[in-house]
């Protein structure tokens, strides 16, 4: 299915933001795992034409990061950090309680389609370590017993949009920094929130 | 930019370029450093790390990638320290973790270099224990091209080859760290003209080609080197040749013809050469059957008609594919058995079977352009038929100039592919439906800027048959005035420039309609030449070979025109005979013979020898040597002989340039285009095309291509149509183009289907409802 109008006119004034078209492929490619939840291959035909790359040129693209999604995942991907800040103050232990708690082990979802979940590289919170991020929206300081809360809250809430001053309030403990301005501005699965290509939610 | 730097490798003193690369800087100088990733015709990735060398750093020494390493003034160089050959080990070691060593079963086995460097290079033995990744073994990635993705050592040349040279990169590395791989994209096969290239190219068994996939092992092969006659370039190839069967033809770097690259219409049309449909006897029509005569009897046949016939009109139709020394010798028959022979040379009786030739530009007035010229012009225009369905590995040289910063001009609506190269594209707004000059050309600013005292060089011919030569001596006239202008005229088949060169006088089939018309009608040769098939006077020659009364063809297939003969004597073909031909440079390349000739064909300047003596003409050559010999010896600018001796010699063996004087005599045709444009796309359904069963089914598909606007005007949705002309009608799918003007149609000459329309009548197109229609026919 091609994009609908909207989409298009978001992934027009992306483009022009660049000087030459194929610079936009990132962007795009976050347009359209905001459509689908992963890059289909209807997306990936729509992008091409839209840049002039052949198609193959934007899977190589979308195919070669991790977080460029090749198949749906759940609503609430469970990205916990597995890097070596994270792992020496025990993430190991936050991996099992979350693997536990959802049943899942790496890269897998759910028969509900609501986890999704994966162990990642470093995820830059290394001064709040250990982490873990719920559609990509950051959490530190996390204890194993705290991770399993998170995932019961999310059962309990569904939140349609989660944001990770809220979580982190919830559920987190000591923070690497703080940015000190609140930001009520989250995410859906699995697009990370990026307020100038439009893939962020606000929540009111 | 070619000042000289001096630097030391291996203790030794080197002389090299400033800013070449290293590895290419040893190279030239004898020193020759493992690779696999890094290719002379390619910009270099530094992806296999093969080629790591030790410099002198001002920290001390370091391991760098010698192809994306520029060689600089007094730079220190090992490539053979204990350091590098621990990193040589250390690669291998890593390159054959994965790499599945089925060399057994590998048709690379023995011309490979992973195998060869390893063995030169590597370790010599392996401590990976574990399980080594699984690909489904091999993936087709198009119709002629298959992938075994647990050979590839991942060094990017068949993807750098499909964006950098081809344009048309439909293969990537897809995914990432163990499971990268190269392959297309669902549903979009890597369909380019020059996909072959990648399969030669590949330094593994990976990508292999489907004609010659587990048909033998490169030692087993003979080889010879030749050149290919597709089309006028002239790409020099090497032939491989086991138990006498042609298996496979790579392309040779020849830097001043095809740099390496082939079309993979010069690469894979070969099967053909041992098809069960060669003709190999020669028939004789006796009443309403062929009957296999032998060649006495053929020659006194032939004698016997010519005696009878008492000083009869014999014509001569001519293709392409003859050697110049087969044109010499077709020269030396017609004129000896011409009846006005001593009256003038506008008497010729030859006809050159292409409609696209015409007297072209070849007049001291114009300097003729060598490939060479295009790299080193400012400007390219264009304006000739679709280049890079005609002449494709030109549309290469052409796509590395504009890389380079040549500008680049087009006119017409016949090379729509070179679009996207241009600078200027002058189309619809410029060029009329009928191919005439709306605007004078000194009017357009945008070309003055690129063209106006600059040095260009043209490539200019008819698009189609039924465009007229002024408009192309308008745009010549302009160019010669206001630029440094070299010209290449585009004759795109094979061997035309020798045919012109060494007959005295060329004429077309607009000539011969006429002429013939009112001629006795007495005897027609067509020696290599289908015209009832390939020509706009196809259905009028049909009529006049009816009305003749002794008609001789000599051929390789049987086609149209083989049909309505009376004696077909079969011929050589391309590996079976030896000869040069003339490409468009005016460049004399040798063609070498590797095959033998198969049943009972001769080469055509034999037979027309052996008729020649029977009549008593004082016609004497016993060998092609004597031919070639004779040939050369009449050429008058030139910087070396074009005889076999000389172009066996490595210093000639890419060509030498000739120049003679060339005389043609062809009209235009007197009929103006209509809205349907047909022009010649690479594959078709030639004889020898379809006949090569591994590409057979590339010319099949069967496609117009139109304009939205045409397309609206017509009321068509769909992608499929119904053309319909008179009684015949076809479905074909559209591509939509909109670089077409308003009302013009354009489809493929040359494939089935398409031989009953007429470019000159009207036609109709209506949407196709029913797609059941479609698998019928
Ligand atoms: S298929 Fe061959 S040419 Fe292409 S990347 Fe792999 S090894 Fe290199
Ligand atoms: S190591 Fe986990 S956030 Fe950096
Ligand atoms: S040849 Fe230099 S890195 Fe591959």
């Amino acid at each position: 299915m091609s994009w609908e109008t909207e989409r298009l006119e978001k992934a027009k004034q992306i483009i022009e933001m660049y000087p030459q078209k194929r610079s936009a492929l990132g962007p795009l490619l976050y347009l359209a795992q905001d459509k689908d939840g992963y890059i289909s291959n209807e997306s990936i035909v729509e992008i091409s034409g839209l840049i002039g790359i052949t198609e193959v040129q934007v899977q190589s693209v979308a195919s070669f990061y991790s977080m460029y999604k090749q198949e749906p995942t759940g609503k609430y991907l469970l990205s916990v950090c597995k890097s070596i800040s994270c792992e020496i103050s025990n993430s190991s232990d936050v991996i099992n309680s979350v693997k536990n708690f959802t049943g899942l082990s790496n890269n897998e979802t759910d028969d509900e389609n609501f986890f999704t979940y994966e162990s990642v590289e470093c995820i830059g919170a290394c001064g709040g370590a250990p982490a873990i991020q719920i559609n990509y929206e950051t959490v530190e300081g996390l204890t194993p017993d705290k991770a399993v809360d998170l995932c019961k809250w999310l059962k309990e809430e569904e939140p349609e949009i989660v944001v990770a001053d809220e979580l982190q309030d919830k559920f987190g403990g000591v923070k690497s920094f703080d940015w000190a301005i609140a930001d009520n501005n989250g995410a859906t699965s699995p697009v990370p929130g990026f307020q100038t290509y439009d893939t962020s939610k606000e929540k009111k | 930019m070619n000042e000289k730097v001096t630097f030391t490798v291996d203790g030794k003193q080197l002389e090299g370029k400033q800013g070449q690369l290293l590895i290419e800087a040893c190279e030239d100088s004898g020193i020759h450093i493992p690779r696999f990733c890094w290719h002379k015709r390619l910009d270099p990735v530094g992806m296999c790390r093969m080629c790591l060398v030790e410099i002198d750093t001002p920290r001390g020494k370091a391991l760098v990638p010698s192809c994306t390493t520029q060689v600089s003034e007094e730079l220190i160089v090992e490539t053979e320290s204990d350091t590098v050959k621990k990193a040589q080990e250390g690669v291998l070691e890593f390159l054959l973790i994965n790499h599945p060593l089925d060399c057994p079963i590998c048709d690379k086995a023995g011309e490979c270099p992973l195998q060869d460097q390893t063995m030169a290079y590597g370790p010599g033995e392996s401590r990976f224990i574990e399980e080594k990744r699984h690909f489904e073994k091999p993936i087709p990635v198009s119709d002629i091209v298959l992938l075994d993705r647990e050979r590839c050592i991942l060094c990017a040349r068949c993807t750098r080859f499909s964006d950098e040279i081809s344009g048309d990169p439909l293969i990537e590395f897809i995914q990432r760290g163990n499971k990268t791989q190269v392959n297309t994209f669902p549903d979009e096969p890597f369909k380019s003209y020059f996909s072959g290239n990648t399969v030669q190219i590949c330094p593994v068994g990976a990508l292999t080609a489907t004609s010659y996939r587990f048909k033998a092992r490169p030692w087993d092969l003979k080889k010879v080197s030749s050149t290919c006659n597709c089309c006028s370039l002239g790409c020099s190839v090497e032939l491989n040749v086991s138990q006498n069967k042609m298996l496979r033809i790579l392309g040779e770097d020849n830097e001043f013809t095809n740099q390496g690259w082939l079309s993979d219409k010069g690469r894979y049309n070969f099967e053909y050469l041992h098809s069960e449909n060669r003709l190999l006897n020669i028939h004789s029509r006796e009443n309403e059957d062929y009957q296999t005569i032998n060649i006495s009897d053929a020659i006194e046949k032939i004698k016997n008609k010519i005696k009878d016939l008492d000083n009869p009109d014999i014509k001569f139709i001519i293709g392409a594919n003859s050697t110049n020394e087969e044109y010499f010798a077709i020269n030396k028959f017609a004129n000896s058995l011409n009846r006005n022979e001593f009256l003038s040379k506008d008497k010729s009786n030859v006809y050159f079977a292409d409609d696209h030739i015409y007297n072209g530009y070849f007049s001291e007035e114009y300097t003729s352009a060598t490939f060479e010229d295009l790299d080193n012009s400012d400007a390219i225009v264009v304006w000739a038929e679709d280049i890079k369905d005609n002449l494709p590995v030109l549309f290469l040289r052409i796509k590395k100039a504009v890389k380079n910063g040549v500008k680049l001009v087009v006119f017409g609506h016949t090379n729509t592919a070179l679009e996207s190269l241009a600078d200027l594209y002058l189309g619809a707004e410029i060029v009329s439906n009928n191919f005439e000059l709306k605007t004078s050309l000194s009017n357009i600013q945008e070309l003055k800027d690129i063209i106006d005292s600059k040095k260009v060089t043209t490539i200019i011919g008819k698009s189609t048959p039924l465009q007229k030569k002024d408009s192309l001596d308008t745009l010549i006239n302009h160019l010669q005035k206001v630029s440094d202008l070299k010209v290449f005229n585009c004759f795109s088949k094979a061997n035309t420039f020798g045919a012109i060169q060494h007959i005295d006088q060329i004429k077309g089939l607009n000539e011969f309609c006429t002429e013939y018309e009112n001629s006795n009608k007495n005897i027609v040769f067509t020696i290599g030449a289908n015209p009832v098939n390939s020509s706009f006077f196809g259905s009028k020659i049909k009529n006049l070979l009816e009305d003749t009364d002794y008609v001789i063809s000599l051929d390789i297939f049987k086609n149209e025109t083989t049909e309505l003969a009376d004696l077909i004597l079969p011929t050589t073909a391309f590996g079976e005979k030896e000869g040069t031909i003339t490409n468009m440079e005016m460049r004399v390349m040798k063609q070498n013979k590797i095959l033998p000739d198969p049943g009972s064909t001769l080469s055509e300047w034999e037979y027309l020898i052996m008729i020649a003596q029977s009549l008593g003409k004082d016609i004497n050559y016993d060998s092609v040597n004597d031919l070639n010999s004779e040939l050369a010896s009449q050429f008058t600018m030139t910087e070396a002989l074009p005889t076999f001796d000389n172009l066996n010699k490595p210093s000639n063996l890419f060509g030498i340039l000739n120049q003679k004087e060339i005389n043609l005599n062809i009209r235009d045709i007197d009929q103006d285009s209509s809205s349907l444009l047909m022009v010649k796309r690479l594959y078709g359904d030639s004889s020898t095309q379809i006949n090569s069963p591994s590409i057979s089914m590339l010319g099949s598909e069967r496609f117009i291509e139109l304009s939205e606007f045409t397309l609206d005007k017509y009321g068509i949705k769909s992608n499929v149509a119904t053309l319909t002309q008179g009684s015949s009608s076809i479905f074909v799918n559209i591509k939509l183009n909109n670089l077409l003007p308003d009302n013009l149609v354009l489809a493929p000459i040359n494939r089935r289907g398409f031989e009953k329309l007429d470019s000159t009548k009207d036609f109709d197109l209506k949407e196709t409802k029913n797609m059941k229609d479609l698998s019928v026919n």
